[in-house]
């Protein structure tokens, strides 16, 4: 994973002492956690780029953890995961996100083109509000079952069959629409 | 404050890491710790009168390599729980095996004796007092260990605790081993390991608690 080699190499010499490889090392970071935090939180929400800020100084105050003999991604993904848990802890939902998973935060950028997005938001236009937002949550945002019932206070069966019923829906509206 | 600001503010203050400082942390405060530890137990209970000869016993030894074993397990996965993405490593496996151990040895010398001493074999003279003087010997290492943990970046608070528990329960037998005169490995293996599992359950209970950042 030629981030991973990037990344690390940007740390190491930081920790050196060279500020202009550390303030690049930041900067990267800070485009893969507003993707993240965005992923996890809604692209709209307004507390994403606080979350962005608070996990690049913990980055850099506690840069002293990082161990060169191990991988810089995995380390990096715990600070994110551990900022990520302890934000909906202070806002009072309980979430669970996968420990194992860096590829979550450094996945490649969005693949949605506009040709793409005009036709996903006919489909979606169609579906009542709620069921859309439940679409919208799991399909785009990319929230797992759990957070997306906690975020609309509904059972996980609920969003389930609800996501499920969108899916069905939507698949006939394309099926219709191509004879 | 915008994000490009914060990244050269933070940038402008960059000075070298040396490697190997939460180690020197750690270790630093479980010096002053385990001093306070050693000095409790000297004027609280008073060092064993026949240390002299206890020390020329394998017993006596058995039993302080046994806790310092915990004691180094609880130290590496405390350092480990101190860097974020950081496994809990060998010392993990190695604790419950080390208890294995002590237990192979104790179930050998209960069998070995008489069937009539191996009650007060077990149960010695100090059962009752012997898992709570650990813990509360403990709690000056505890107290060290986690002011050491805050200045790393535990993400696993839980874990993160129960290992400062078992590093200050391991010391923390250890030294009431200066004062605690059961030698048997019987003993040693039931009434210490409970001692240090109490160490260890308090600082799982306590770690989200004392940890966060």
């Amino acid at each position: 994973m030629t981030d991973e080699a990037r990344l690390k190499a940007l740390m190491l010499r930081g920790l050196a002492g060279e500020a202009q490889a550390h303030a690049a090392l930041l900067s990267a970071m800070s485009g893969y956690l507003r993707g993240y935090f965005s992923r996890r939180l809604g692209a709209g929400a307004a507390d994403v780029e606080d979350l962005v800020q608070d996990t690049l100084l913990a980055i850099h105050l506690r840069r002293g953890t990082y161990d060169p003999a191990q991988l810089f991604t995995p380390w990096a993904y715990a600070l994110a995961r551990y900022k990520l848990l302890d934000h909906f802890r202070r806002a009072g939902v309980r979430k669970t996100a996968p420990l194992e998973d860096a590829g979550d935060l450094f996945a490649a950028e969005n693949p949605e083109e506009g040709a793409v997005r005009r036709d996903l938001s006919k489909l979606l236009g169609a579906l009542p509000k709620r069921q859309r937002q439940l679409v919208e949550d799991v399909k785009l945002t990319g929230l797992s079952m759990e957070e997306a019932a906690a975020k609309s206070d509904m059972s996980v069966t609920a969003v389930k069959v609800s996501v499920h019923r969108s899916m069905k829906a939507m698949a006939r509206k394309v099926r219709d629409e191509d004879r | 404050m915008k994000t490009d600001e914060l990244i050269a503010a933070l940038a402008a203050d960059t000075p070298a890491v040396a490697p190997g400082a939460l180690r020197r942390r750690l270790a630093l405060a479980l010096l002053a710790a385990t001093a306070a530890a050693v000095a409790l137990v000297l004027v609280w209970l008073g060092m064993r009168p026949d240390m002299h000869f206890a020390m020329r016993k394998a017993a006596f030894w058995i039993k302080a390599g046994y806790t310092l074993a915990l004691a180094a397990c609880g130290f590496s996965l405390t350092l480990r729980m101190g860097r974020p993405g950081a496994g809990a490593g060998p010392a993990l496996g190695a604790a419950p095996a080390i208890f294995g151990a002590l237990a192979v040895l104790a179930a050998v010398e209960l069998l070995a004796s008489p069937a009539g001493l191996r009650a007060d074999e077990l149960m010695g003279d100090s059962w009752r007092a012997c898992p709570f003087l650990i813990m509360v010997i403990a709690t000056p290492v505890f107290a060290a260990t986690i002011w050491a943990l805050r200045g790393m970046a535990p993400t696993r608070l839980r874990v993160a605790g129960a290992s400062a528990g078992l590093l200050a329960g391991g010391v923390g037998a250890t030294v009431y081993g200066l004062h605690c005169q059961e030698m048997s490995a019987a003993f040693v293996v039931t009434w210490y390991s409970l001692g240090v599992a109490g160490c260890v359950a308090v600082g799982a209970l306590l770690g989200p608690r004392l940890l966060r950042w």
